[in-house]
Protein backbone atom coordinates (compact mmCIF):
# COMPACT_ATOMS: atom_id res chain seq x y z
CA UNK A 1 0.00 0.00 0.00
CA UNK A 2 0.76 3.76 -0.77
CA UNK A 3 0.11 6.42 1.65
CA UNK A 4 0.36 10.04 1.01
CA UNK A 5 -0.64 13.20 2.90
CA UNK A 6 -0.12 16.61 2.94
CA UNK A 7 -1.13 19.97 4.59
CA UNK A 8 -0.90 23.51 4.23
CA UNK A 9 -3.15 26.44 4.70
CA UNK A 10 -4.74 28.63 2.02
CA UNK A 11 -4.77 32.46 2.45
CA UNK A 12 -8.45 32.70 2.19
CA UNK A 13 -11.32 32.06 4.84
CA UNK A 14 -13.39 29.08 5.17
CA UNK A 15 -16.26 30.29 3.18
CA UNK A 16 -14.49 31.75 0.15
CA UNK A 17 -12.87 28.30 -0.43
CA UNK A 18 -15.60 26.49 -0.21
CA UNK A 19 -17.34 28.74 -2.58
CA UNK A 20 -14.24 28.49 -4.64
CA UNK A 21 -14.49 24.57 -4.40
CA UNK A 22 -17.20 24.98 -7.00
CA UNK A 23 -14.61 27.24 -9.39
CA UNK A 24 -11.75 24.83 -9.67
CA UNK A 25 -12.42 23.11 -12.91
CA UNK A 26 -11.79 24.16 -15.96
CA UNK A 27 -8.05 24.77 -14.42
CA UNK A 28 -5.01 25.14 -16.95
CA UNK A 29 -3.28 23.89 -14.03
CA UNK A 30 -5.29 20.37 -13.98
CA UNK A 31 -6.25 19.91 -17.19
CA UNK A 32 -6.36 16.25 -16.36
CA UNK A 33 -10.07 16.60 -15.50
CA UNK A 34 -12.07 17.24 -18.08
CA UNK A 35 -15.81 16.97 -17.07
CA UNK A 36 -17.67 17.39 -13.69
CA UNK A 37 -20.60 15.77 -13.46
CA UNK A 38 -22.71 16.16 -9.89
CA UNK A 39 -25.19 13.16 -10.17
CA UNK A 40 -26.44 13.39 -6.62
CA UNK A 41 -27.41 16.16 -4.26
CA UNK A 42 -28.86 17.61 -0.96
CA UNK A 43 -29.64 19.80 1.58
CA UNK A 44 -30.37 18.73 4.59
CA UNK A 45 -33.30 21.02 5.83
CA UNK A 46 -32.38 20.48 9.61
CA UNK A 47 -28.49 20.11 9.92
CA UNK A 48 -28.00 22.65 6.43
CA UNK A 49 -25.39 20.43 5.41
CA UNK A 50 -25.18 19.81 1.89
CA UNK A 51 -24.13 16.51 0.63
CA UNK A 52 -22.74 16.46 -3.15
CA UNK A 53 -21.72 13.44 -5.46
CA UNK A 54 -19.97 14.23 -8.50
CA UNK A 55 -17.74 12.26 -10.84
CA UNK A 56 -15.30 13.53 -12.79
CA UNK A 57 -13.65 12.62 -15.53
CA UNK A 58 -10.10 12.89 -16.38
CA UNK A 59 -7.97 12.10 -18.95
CA UNK A 60 -4.37 11.81 -18.80
CA UNK A 61 -2.12 9.47 -20.62
CA UNK A 62 -0.89 5.69 -19.37
CA UNK A 63 1.35 3.64 -20.08
CA UNK A 64 1.34 0.95 -22.72
CA UNK A 65 1.70 -1.44 -20.28
CA UNK A 66 -1.15 -0.73 -17.98
CA UNK A 67 -3.60 -0.73 -20.98
CA UNK A 68 -2.35 -4.26 -21.80
CA UNK A 69 -1.92 -5.51 -18.74
CA UNK A 70 -5.35 -3.90 -17.28
CA UNK A 71 -7.30 -2.72 -20.47
CA UNK A 72 -7.20 0.68 -19.26
CA UNK A 73 -7.94 3.32 -21.30
CA UNK A 74 -6.99 7.64 -21.41
CA UNK A 75 -10.31 7.83 -19.70
CA UNK A 76 -10.89 7.64 -16.47
CA UNK A 77 -13.68 8.27 -14.08
CA UNK A 78 -13.57 9.19 -10.55
CA UNK A 79 -16.86 9.72 -7.98
CA UNK A 80 -16.34 12.12 -5.16
CA UNK A 81 -18.62 13.12 -2.06
CA UNK A 82 -18.59 16.13 -0.37
CA UNK A 83 -20.04 17.40 2.83
CA UNK A 84 -20.04 20.72 3.58
CA UNK A 85 -21.55 21.17 7.21
CA UNK A 86 -21.34 25.28 7.86
CA UNK A 87 -22.66 24.69 11.53
CA UNK A 88 -19.24 22.97 12.29
CA UNK A 89 -17.10 24.83 8.90
CA UNK A 90 -15.54 21.78 8.17
CA UNK A 91 -15.74 20.11 4.60
CA UNK A 92 -14.83 16.57 3.34
CA UNK A 93 -13.82 15.45 0.50
CA UNK A 94 -13.92 11.40 -0.24
CA UNK A 95 -13.02 10.15 -3.57
CA UNK A 96 -12.24 7.08 -5.32
CA UNK A 97 -11.10 5.57 -8.66
CA UNK A 98 -14.59 4.23 -10.66
CA UNK A 99 -11.72 2.84 -13.45
CA UNK A 100 -9.60 0.35 -12.92
CA UNK A 101 -11.04 -0.22 -9.82
CA UNK A 102 -11.22 -4.20 -10.22
CA UNK A 103 -7.68 -4.28 -9.77
CA UNK A 104 -6.86 -0.84 -7.55
CA UNK A 105 -8.15 1.46 -5.65
CA UNK A 106 -6.58 5.46 -4.68
CA UNK A 107 -9.23 6.59 -1.75
CA UNK A 108 -8.53 10.65 -0.92
CA UNK A 109 -10.11 12.25 2.01
CA UNK A 110 -9.59 16.07 2.25
CA UNK A 111 -10.63 18.30 5.08
CA UNK A 112 -10.96 21.73 4.91
CA UNK A 113 -11.29 23.53 8.21
CA UNK A 114 -10.49 26.87 9.43
CA UNK A 115 -7.00 27.82 10.29
CA UNK A 116 -5.66 31.29 12.46
CA UNK A 117 -5.29 34.60 10.89
CA UNK A 118 -8.60 34.19 9.17
CA UNK A 119 -7.16 31.31 6.87
CA UNK A 120 -8.38 27.44 6.03
CA UNK A 121 -6.31 24.78 6.85
CA UNK A 122 -6.27 21.90 3.74
CA UNK A 123 -5.35 17.99 4.33
CA UNK A 124 -5.09 15.62 1.94
CA UNK A 125 -4.76 11.83 2.61
CA UNK A 126 -4.63 9.58 -0.08
CA UNK A 127 -4.34 5.59 0.43
CA UNK A 128 -3.80 3.44 -2.94
CA UNK A 129 -3.81 -0.32 -3.21
CA UNK A 130 -3.51 -3.04 -4.97
CA UNK A 131 -7.33 -4.97 -4.55
CA UNK A 132 -6.80 -8.22 -5.48
CA UNK A 133 -3.80 -10.90 -5.38
CA UNK A 134 -2.08 -10.64 -8.38
CA UNK A 135 1.17 -10.95 -9.68
CA UNK A 136 3.62 -9.08 -6.77
CA UNK A 137 5.61 -7.48 -9.58
CA UNK A 138 2.46 -6.28 -11.45
CA UNK A 139 0.67 -5.27 -8.05
CA UNK A 140 3.86 -3.12 -6.83
CA UNK A 141 4.17 -1.33 -10.14
CA UNK A 142 0.47 0.04 -10.85
CA UNK A 143 0.68 0.97 -7.14
CA UNK A 144 3.57 2.80 -7.62
CA UNK A 145 2.67 4.48 -11.50
CA UNK A 146 -0.63 5.34 -9.40
CA UNK A 147 0.92 6.68 -6.44
CA UNK A 148 3.58 8.98 -8.63
CA UNK A 149 0.50 10.41 -11.14
CA UNK A 150 -1.80 10.94 -7.58
CA UNK A 151 1.50 13.14 -5.87
CA UNK A 152 2.14 15.07 -9.30
CA UNK A 153 -1.79 15.63 -9.22
CA UNK A 154 -1.96 16.78 -5.77
CA UNK A 155 0.63 19.75 -6.58
CA UNK A 156 -0.42 20.60 -9.64
CA UNK A 157 -4.08 20.90 -7.70
CA UNK A 158 -2.52 23.11 -5.22
CA UNK A 159 -1.13 25.57 -7.40
CA UNK A 160 -4.09 25.45 -9.67
CA UNK A 161 -7.22 26.00 -6.39
CA UNK A 162 -4.92 28.80 -5.78
CA UNK A 163 -5.08 31.02 -8.73
CA UNK A 164 -8.67 30.09 -9.02
CA UNK A 165 -9.40 31.34 -4.96
CA UNK A 166 -7.17 34.43 -5.94
CA UNK A 167 -8.76 35.26 -9.38
CA UNK A 168 -12.26 35.35 -7.45
CA UNK A 169 -11.59 37.22 -4.22
CA UNK A 170 -8.22 39.11 -4.73
CA UNK A 171 -8.38 39.91 -8.29
CA UNK A 172 -11.86 40.70 -8.81
CA UNK A 173 -12.54 42.49 -5.42
CA UNK A 174 -14.93 44.97 -6.74
CA UNK A 175 -16.72 42.61 -8.92
CA UNK A 176 -18.71 39.28 -8.04
CA UNK A 177 -17.89 35.69 -8.80
CA UNK A 178 -19.42 34.25 -11.66
CA UNK A 179 -21.75 37.03 -12.00
CA UNK A 180 -23.76 36.73 -8.43
CA UNK A 181 -23.85 38.93 -5.79
CA UNK A 182 -21.04 38.76 -3.74
CA UNK A 183 -21.29 37.29 -0.08
CA UNK A 184 -20.45 39.96 2.39
CA UNK B 1 -17.27 25.71 -15.27
CA UNK B 2 -16.64 22.60 -16.33
CA UNK B 3 -17.95 20.58 -19.03
CA UNK B 4 -20.33 16.92 -18.60
CA UNK B 5 -19.19 13.90 -19.86
CA UNK B 6 -21.90 13.69 -22.47
CA UNK B 7 -21.51 17.22 -24.52
CA UNK B 8 -25.81 16.76 -25.02
CA UNK B 9 -26.05 17.46 -20.91
CA UNK B 10 -23.60 20.71 -21.05
CA UNK B 11 -25.55 22.95 -21.60
CA UNK B 12 -28.21 21.99 -18.69
CA UNK B 13 -25.17 21.28 -16.22
CA UNK B 14 -23.70 25.05 -16.71
CA UNK B 15 -27.34 26.35 -16.36
CA UNK B 16 -27.42 23.90 -13.25
CA UNK B 17 -24.10 25.18 -12.27
CA UNK B 18 -24.72 28.50 -12.33
CA UNK B 19 -28.14 28.20 -10.47
CA UNK B 20 -26.74 26.88 -7.56
CA UNK B 21 -23.50 28.73 -7.60
CA UNK B 22 -25.37 31.83 -7.16
CA UNK B 23 -27.53 30.26 -4.53
CA UNK B 24 -24.52 28.81 -2.45
CA UNK B 25 -23.02 32.19 -2.25
CA UNK B 26 -26.05 33.36 -0.80
CA UNK B 27 -26.23 30.14 1.54
CA UNK B 28 -23.07 29.85 2.87
CA UNK B 29 -21.90 32.68 5.12
CA UNK B 30 -25.61 33.48 6.72
CA UNK B 31 -25.55 29.62 7.23
CA UNK B 32 -22.56 30.05 9.33
CA UNK B 33 -23.51 32.62 11.49
CA UNK B 34 -27.00 30.89 11.57
CA UNK B 35 -25.07 27.87 13.04
CA UNK B 36 -24.81 29.83 16.76
CA UNK B 37 -28.19 28.76 17.78
CA UNK B 38 -29.79 25.07 17.22
CA UNK B 39 -33.30 27.00 16.23
CA UNK B 40 -31.68 29.63 14.58
CA UNK B 41 -29.89 26.67 12.36
CA UNK B 42 -33.10 24.79 11.61
CA UNK B 43 -34.98 27.84 10.81
CA UNK B 44 -32.49 29.33 8.13
CA UNK B 45 -31.50 25.40 6.95
CA UNK B 46 -35.21 24.59 6.50
CA UNK B 47 -36.22 27.84 4.39
CA UNK B 48 -32.90 28.05 2.40
CA UNK B 49 -33.40 24.06 1.52
CA UNK B 50 -36.62 25.46 0.47
CA UNK B 51 -35.33 28.22 -1.33
CA UNK B 52 -32.95 25.72 -3.07
CA UNK B 53 -35.29 23.63 -4.28
CA UNK B 54 -37.85 26.58 -5.53
CA UNK B 55 -34.77 28.69 -7.72
CA UNK B 56 -33.00 24.83 -8.92
CA UNK B 57 -35.40 22.28 -8.46
CA UNK B 58 -36.16 22.17 -12.44
CA UNK B 59 -33.24 22.64 -13.86
CA UNK B 60 -31.54 20.18 -11.59
CA UNK B 61 -34.32 17.50 -12.61
CA UNK B 62 -33.70 17.97 -16.43
CA UNK B 63 -29.74 18.19 -15.68
CA UNK B 64 -30.45 14.67 -13.44
CA UNK B 65 -32.39 13.14 -16.38
CA UNK B 66 -29.79 13.71 -18.85
CA UNK B 67 -26.28 12.98 -16.61
CA UNK B 68 -27.77 9.62 -15.54
CA UNK B 69 -28.66 8.74 -18.70
CA UNK B 70 -25.32 9.38 -20.28
CA UNK B 71 -24.09 7.21 -17.08
CA UNK B 72 -25.63 4.40 -17.98
CA UNK B 73 -24.62 5.02 -21.73
CA UNK B 74 -21.00 5.30 -20.32
CA UNK B 75 -21.01 2.00 -18.49
CA UNK B 76 -20.18 3.88 -15.45
CA UNK B 77 -23.76 3.15 -13.76
CA UNK B 78 -22.36 -0.17 -12.97
CA UNK B 79 -19.16 0.92 -11.28
CA UNK B 80 -20.65 3.85 -9.38
CA UNK B 81 -23.22 1.21 -7.80
CA UNK B 82 -20.37 -0.86 -7.02
CA UNK B 83 -19.01 2.01 -4.87
CA UNK B 84 -21.73 2.79 -3.83
CA UNK B 85 -22.51 -0.28 -1.88
CA UNK B 86 -19.06 -0.45 -0.80
CA UNK B 87 -19.17 2.79 0.86
CA UNK B 88 -22.32 4.88 0.51
CA UNK B 89 -21.34 8.09 2.40
CA UNK B 90 -24.82 9.36 3.35
CA UNK B 91 -23.41 10.78 6.72
CA UNK B 92 -20.03 12.86 6.82
CA UNK B 93 -17.21 10.73 8.00
CA UNK B 94 -15.83 11.60 11.34
CA UNK B 95 -12.86 13.97 11.11
CA UNK B 96 -11.72 14.17 14.88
Amino acid sequence: MHYFSQSFDYDHSWAHVIIGMWHKYPNPHCSHVVTVDVVDRSVDPCSGIIRTERVLGCKQRTPTWIVKLFGGSEDAFVREISFVDPSTQTTTISSVNLSLSQFATCHEKILYSPAAGGRTAFHQTAEIQTRMVMWRTAADKLENWLAVRFEQNAQLGKVGFTDVLRQLWEDAKDKSPAGTPAPA
Amino acid sequence: MAHSLEERCTPLKLEYDSCFNSWFEGYLEPAVSASASPENRAEYSKAKAEEYERKCGKIWESYRDCVQKAVKDKGLDDLLDQARKENPLKEPPRTS
